[in-house]
This record gives C-alpha cells, sequence and structure tokens, in this order.
C-alpha cells in the first residue's frame, strides 16, 4: 500500500521542469526574505507553499472546491491561533521560564493547525499531505540557518581569509588528517567488520568496545587517548600530546565505529550462498572474498569511509584534549608548521576574533568539505562507478 | 565407488531447541541418488554438509579417499543452489566461467551455454534474468568445473511449473551418467530424476532403494504417506479386510494408480466422496467402511455413486 502510494506520488509530483520552478521560486523568496531582512517570512513561504504544493497535488480532480476548502481552513485556523496566543504565552512561559517571548507564538500555533487540518479536508491523500507539510519544518529548520549562514558571510573577509596562509594550513591539517583517521578505519575496520557478519562466540563484547566511542563524550574519548597512547601508554616514546599522530589517533578512535558498522551490514546484506557458490567451485576463502564478497560490499566500505572522514573532519572534543595545537609537516611550505584542527581553530577564531572572523574560516571549512563529499559521492555513483574495481 | 558420506551435525540457531542431522548416504559413478523428503527434514543441511559449508562428524569420502577434511574449494564438487545464487556482478558468462581458472579439467563455456539454451544472454547480468534461466546459468556454472560429483538443492523448487517440467527434463539428460545427488522435496521429481532415493524425516534416512521399491514398498505408514500412497487401517475397513484375506489388525498402504474403479459387479463396494479433475485423470477419494482411499480414473464417477473398487494383492504392502 505505502510502495504504491510512493509510486502515485512520483508520478503525479511534477518533475523536471515543474521541480526547477518550485525551486526556483523558492530561491527567488529567499532572496527577497533576505534583502528586506525578513528570514522569518521565508520560513513561513517554505512551509506553506510546501504544504500547498501537496495538497494541489493530491486534489488535483476538483481544484475549485479544494481551493475554497484551503482557505477556509486557513482563516479558522490562523483566526483560532490569534485567539490561543495568550494561553500559549502563560504555557511557554511556565515551561521555559522565560518571561517576555519576542517569538511569534500564535504563528507556530497557526502553522500547526493548518498543517493537521489540512491533512483532515483533503479527502484523499490527507495523510500524505500532513507529512510533507510537518516534515518541511524540519527540513526547514535544518536548510535555512546553512542558507543564512552563506548567504550573511561577507565576501571581502571570506576572500581575505581564503588567501590566508595560516588558514591554508588550517584546511589542510582538517582535510589530511581525518582523510589518514578515515583509511586507517577501513584497513583494519573492514576486517573486524567482516569477522562480525560472519559471528563468532564473545562477539557481544567486541561489539560493545567497538561502539564505545559512539556514547562517550568525546573529550573523555580525547582523556582515554592520552591515557592509552601517552607518554606512560602503549607506545612509549610516541609523540602523541601536540602531534599529528595524537591528533589521527583521536580522529580514528571517534569515526572507526563508524566505518565498522557500515561495512559490517555490507557484508551482512551479502547472501551466503554466494559464498558457498564461490568455494565449492574452487576459490579459497581469499579468493572468495577478492571476487564476490568485497565487489559487492565495496560500496558499503565506501560509505563507511565517508562517514568516518566526517566525523573526523567535525571532531573538536577529543582532538582538543590531545593535540590543540598540532606541529606536522607542510609540504607547500616545505617545513614543520603548528596549525589547528579546522574546528578547533573555528572555535578559536571565535573566541578571539568574533562571529564574523570566525564564520568566514568556517564558510571556508564548509566548502572544502562539500566538495569532497560530492566528489567521492560522483566517484562512486552507479553511472561513474569504481564500484566492481576492486 | 562413487561418494559416501556417514555424518552427524548439529545446527543451532538462536530460539531454537536446535537440529541434528545424522545421516548415511552412497552413491555409485554415474549414479543419481535423491534426497526426498518435506520442507525442514535437513535434507538442504545435509547436502551443504557433504559439501563442506557446515562442521560435522563423520566422514565424507570420494573414490575411497577421505574427503572430509578438505575446505569445500578442494571436494571436487559442483552445486546448484535452489534460489540460483548467480553472482549478481558478473554476467552470465563470467558467471560460468567462475570456476575453470582453479581447475585444470573444465568444461568448454561457450559449449555448455549452447547445450543449454542461455548462449543469447551470456553478456547480461544475472539480475535481469528470469527464473528459468538463471538456473540453467547455475547449472552450466557447476557443469563448467567438471565435477565429480553434482550436488544439487531443490534446483526446481522456485520455478513455475512450465518452466519447471522443460528444465527438469534437461536435468534429467544431464544427469544420465553424472554422479549426483539431488535433493527435493517434490516426489514426482524424485521419481523422474534419480536412479535411487532415500527418504529423510527429522534428519535421518528412513528409507532407501530404487523408486519402484520406495513407492511400491514404503517401510513405514510417513514414507508411505509422503510418497503419495493410500495407508489404511485395516480394522476401519472390515470388508477390504475380507477381500483381500490378510491378516487382521495391521495397516496397508497401496498406490492410488494401482487402484481400479469399475461399474458395481458384485466386488468389492465403496462409496464415491469426491472427484478432483487433474491434469490427464480424475483424482476419486472413495470410502470403504470407515476408511477412505483415493485412486485415479479417466472417466469419473460421480459423487455418492457406489463403485466396485478393485485392488491386485500384489500391490498392497502390509504396514
Amino acid at each position: 500500500m505505502a510502495t504504491q502510494t510512493q509510486m502515485e506520488l512520483s508520478q503525479r509530483v511534477p518533475t523536471g521542469s515543474l521541480l526547477a520552478g518550485f525551486l526556483g521560486v523558492q530561491a527567488l523568496a529567499f532572496v527577497a526574505a533576505y534583502l528586506s531582512n525578513r528570514p522569518t517570512a521565508f520560513a513561513v513561504f517554505v512551509v506553506f507553499s510546501t504544504s500547498a504544493v501537496a495538497y494541489a497535488v493530491e486534489t488535483k480532480r476538483d481544484v475549485g472546491p479544494a481551493a475554497g476548502r484551503l482557505l477556509a481552513l486557513h482563516a479558522v485556523a490562523g483566526g483560532g491561533a490569534i485567539l490561543a496566543d495568550a494561553g500559549l504565552r502563560a504555557v511557554f512561559s511556565l515551561l521555559f521560564g522565560v518571561a517576555e517571548i519576542q517569538f511569534p507564538l500564535w504563528f507556530a500555533a497557526y502553522a500547526l493547525f493548518a498543517t493537521l487540518g489540512g491533512a483532515v479536508v483533503v479527502r484523499d491523500g490527507g495523510f500524505l499531505v500532513g507529512m510533507a507539510t510537518t516534515g518541511s519544518l524540519l527540513v526547514g529548520a535544518l536548510g535555512l540557518p546553512l542558507l543564512l549562514f552563506v548567504a550573511r558571510q561577507k565576501p571581502a573577509l571570506v576572500i581575505e581569509k581564503a588567501l590566508d596562509p595560516g588558514v591554508h594550513q588550517v584546511l589542510y591539517l582538517g582535510v589530511m588528517g581525518p582523510l589518514v583517521a578515515a583509511l586507517l578505519s577501513l584497513a583494519f575496520g573492514v576486517p573486524l567488520a567482516y569477522v562480525l557478519a560472519n559471528g563468532f562466540a564473545g562477539q557481544q563484547l567486541v561489539e560493545s568496545m567497538v561502539d564505545l566511542p559512539l556514547v562517550v563524550p568525546h573529550s573523555v574519548a580525547g582523556l582515554i587517548i592520552l591515557f592509552g597512547f601517552g607518554s606512560g601508554g602503549l607506545f612509549p616514546g610516541l609523540p602523541v600530546l601536540g602531534s599529528m599522530i595524537g591528533m589521527i589517533l583521536a580522529m580514528t578512535f571517534v569515526s572507526a565505529p563508524y566505518a565498522v558498522n557500515t561495512a559490517r551490514e555490507a557484508f551482512e546484506a551479502i547472501d551466503t550462498r554466494l559464498e558457498y557458490a564461490s568455494r565449492i567451485h574452487g576459490a579459497g576463502q581469499w579468493q572468495t572474498f577478492r571476487r564476490v564478497v568485497a565487489p559487492l560490499a565495496v560500496r558499503g566500505m565506501i560509505t563507511g569511509g565517508i562517514l568516518a572522514w566526517a566525523r573526523a573532519v567535525s571532531e573538536f572534543g577529543a582532538v582538543a584534549v590531545v593535540a590543540y595545537s598540532v606541529s606536522f609537516f607542510y609540504p607547500f611550505a616545505g617545513e614543520s608548521v603548528t596549525a589547528q584542527h579546522a574546528p578547533v581553530f573555528v572555535y578559536n577564531t571565535y573566541l578571539q576574533g568574533g562571529l564574523e572572523q570566525s564564520g568566514a574560516v568556517a564558510f571556508l571549512l564548509l566548502a572544502v568539505s562539500a566538495v569532497i563529499f560530492l566528489l567521492v559521492r560522483y566517484l562512486t555513483d552507479d553511472s561513474t562507478a569504481i564500484g566492481g574495481v576492486v | 565407488m562413487g561418494l559416501t558420506a556417514d555424518l552427524h551435525a548439529r545446527f543451532t540457531a538462536e530460539g531454537t531447541t536446535g537440529f541434528t542431522v545424522d545421516a548415511a548416504i552412497e552413491v555409485e559413478t554415474g549414479e543419481s541418488l535423491a534426497i526426498l523428503g518435506p520442507s525442514g527434514s535437513g535434507k538442504t543441511l545435509l547436502l551443504e554438509t557433504v559439501a563442506g559449508f557446515h562442521s560435522h562428524e563423520g566422514s565424507v569420502a570420494l573414490d575411497g579417499t577421505a574427503i572430509h577434511e578438505r575446505p569445500p574449494e578442494r571436494r571436487d564438487f559442483g552445486f546448484v543452489f535452489q534460489d540460483y545464487a548467480l553472482f549478481p556482478h558478473m554476467t552470465v558468462r563470467e558467471n560460468v566461467e567462475y570456476g575453470t581458472r582453479y581447475h585444470d579439467d573444465v568444461g568448454d563455456v561457450d559449449r555448455l551455454l549452447g547445450e543449454l539454451g542461455v548462449e543469447d544472454l551470456a553478456d547480461r547480468y544475472s539480475p535481469t534474468l528470469s527464473g528459468g534461466e538463471k538456473q540453467r546459468v547455475a547449472l552450466a556454472r557447476a557443469r563448467a568445473v567438471k565435477p565429480q560429483v553434482m550436488l544439487l538443492d531443490e534446483p526446481l523448487a522456485s520455478l513455475d511449473v512450465p518452466t519447471r517440467q522443460s528444465l527438469r527434463e534437461d536435468l534429467a539428460d544431464v544427469l544420465t551418467d553424472v554422479t549426483a545427488v539431488y535433493v527435493t522435496h517434490n516426489r514426482t521429481t524424485a521419481r523422474a530424476i534419480a536412479d535411487r532415493i532415500a527418504v529423510m524425516f527429522d534428519g535421518s534416512i528412513v528409507q532407501t532403494g530404487t523408486p519402484e521399491d520406495v513407492f511400491e514398498n514404503p517401510r513405514s505408514k510417513r514414507v508411505a504417506r509422503f510418497t503419495g500412497s493410500n495407508t489404511i487401517a485395516l480394522d476401519r475397513a472390515p470388508s477390504l479386510r475380507d477381500h483381500l484375506d490378510v491378516p487382521a489388525e495391521g495397516a496397508i498402504s497401496v498406490r492410488p494408480e494401482a487402484i481400479e474403479l469399475s461399474k458395481r459387479n458384485g466386488g468389492l463396494d465403496g462409496t464415491v466422496r469426491r472427484v478432483v479433475q487433474e491434469d490427464a485423470a480424475s483424482r476419486v477419494t472413495v470410502s470403504i467402511d470407515e476408511a477412505t482411499v483415493e485412486a485415479f480414473a479417466t472417466q469419473p464417477p460421480t459423487t455418492g455413486e457406489t463403485v466396485e473398487v478393485s485392488i491386485p494383492p500384489e500391490r498392497v504392502t502390509e504396514l
């Protein structure tokens, strides 16, 4: 039933040029709202245009009466929300301990009433209208801050930061460190994932160890690294505190679970009988892994690597504890330099230079991460696949 | 000499009490042995254990040489799976060629594809094939390594009826002079393909013999029922007992195709309870006293009619 609805929806929802038109209108609305200094208006526009589109799609057959019902509904929802405003403010103050609320609370209530009411007045497919409109609230909450973040950067400041050699070092460190950490996670995580996917006695203990970094506060993870690998730890003589090695160890610690768990799911999804078929017709365990298991799981491994890399790029707590300032060899200068991992650098800039300065640096970090992410996705896409090369 | 296996293997899965396979089979060179049993009887596990996929106690020997210590890739078997198990990331040709690089004496891939009628599909990827095509490719893949023994796990079970029939004929041709173990729950398939049949219940082989022997002389009620024979408790059918003149109290089995129904003529009477039209004949259920028997009739009687039931004494087996 659900599948059928989705099929119908994908057939009926505007695609191609219509979709481009919808996005174009949204972009125009954003520019207009931003230039008139009213970003809230755009948030409202997103929610209601989504609602309207979903409503239009679901009531295609009798647009006139449907539009009438929708307008009446909004009138009722708006009126009700304004009437309920005083009560809502009281409840809100009580719950959050805020005396005076600047936020237009009646409007939030209006959006909620209109959304839920919209689901009721659409005769068929109202469920979908409700789901789509409610979901658009989260899309807005996730996407709009990012849009505003990008839009509110000062181009001159971004360019200045982009030309700053110190920032180059930070970006180099912020890409290379996580890359090494992700490769380490994969190199050791893929064999572990394979063993876990096949099952063994005491497996749960190992699983808990693998998942531990996911639940440990990251500053604690940093301390664990220092106790485990720092002076007096596993590798006496290995410089960990303030070194590239320490930073990569901290990153690997927090990102390895993503590589292991994703690769493991990929292995578990492979039918055991494919391995049987390979073995019985002459291939040994390694040949079976190389020719059957690995090619079928390669997408999961790459996804695991991307997740591990992304986790390492964004790691703040553990890296700040282990290697707040990192000394490393910087090939473009041909010498050893000292810089900070990008999130640490952004936070530092925020403390010392304020929001504008740190925003420009964060913007550059975001851009580099996005480019790398898109590049990897492009390389592993079905149409351009390198999958199966293994 | 062929293949002999005498195995004891225990399988556990979460939430179950465990399952034990304790079975011995012998297949002469060139012979096809069908392991016939209901779902859950452990026949697939037995086959997979012979192949080397599961740890076990006991022995597996090929032409007198013990091979149970060897990993699957060194046992010289070919395997055809119920759900095909073709490599989805390879073309048909790559699938069939898969094992050839590990063997010295291999089949000609193009000829094998041709013999099984899938040569036009050589460059297609396996997920784009139909079930029947997939199983033909899987059969070619197993034959390409020229195995000493072919192991087949319900290769026809996932196919629709016309595809099953045409592939069954091809399989019968392929298996004429090949040593093979063929697992199935379908008695028609077992009878059509096997030189001998081993009936398996609850992890053990309960009867082994030629198809004729197993179908005509089942050793227990359960085997009789599973192979499609009538089982009749004689104390529920006194008139049948008198008519056949066999010692009282026991139970007998008789094939439905051995029973003849005719117009009432002073012999053993039965009442027609149900008539179901099947492909070539009708399956007729007749009650004799308190017992019921099934028989086939090309010119079926009508429900409620009284008919004469002729049961040749030489086709009756005491249970």
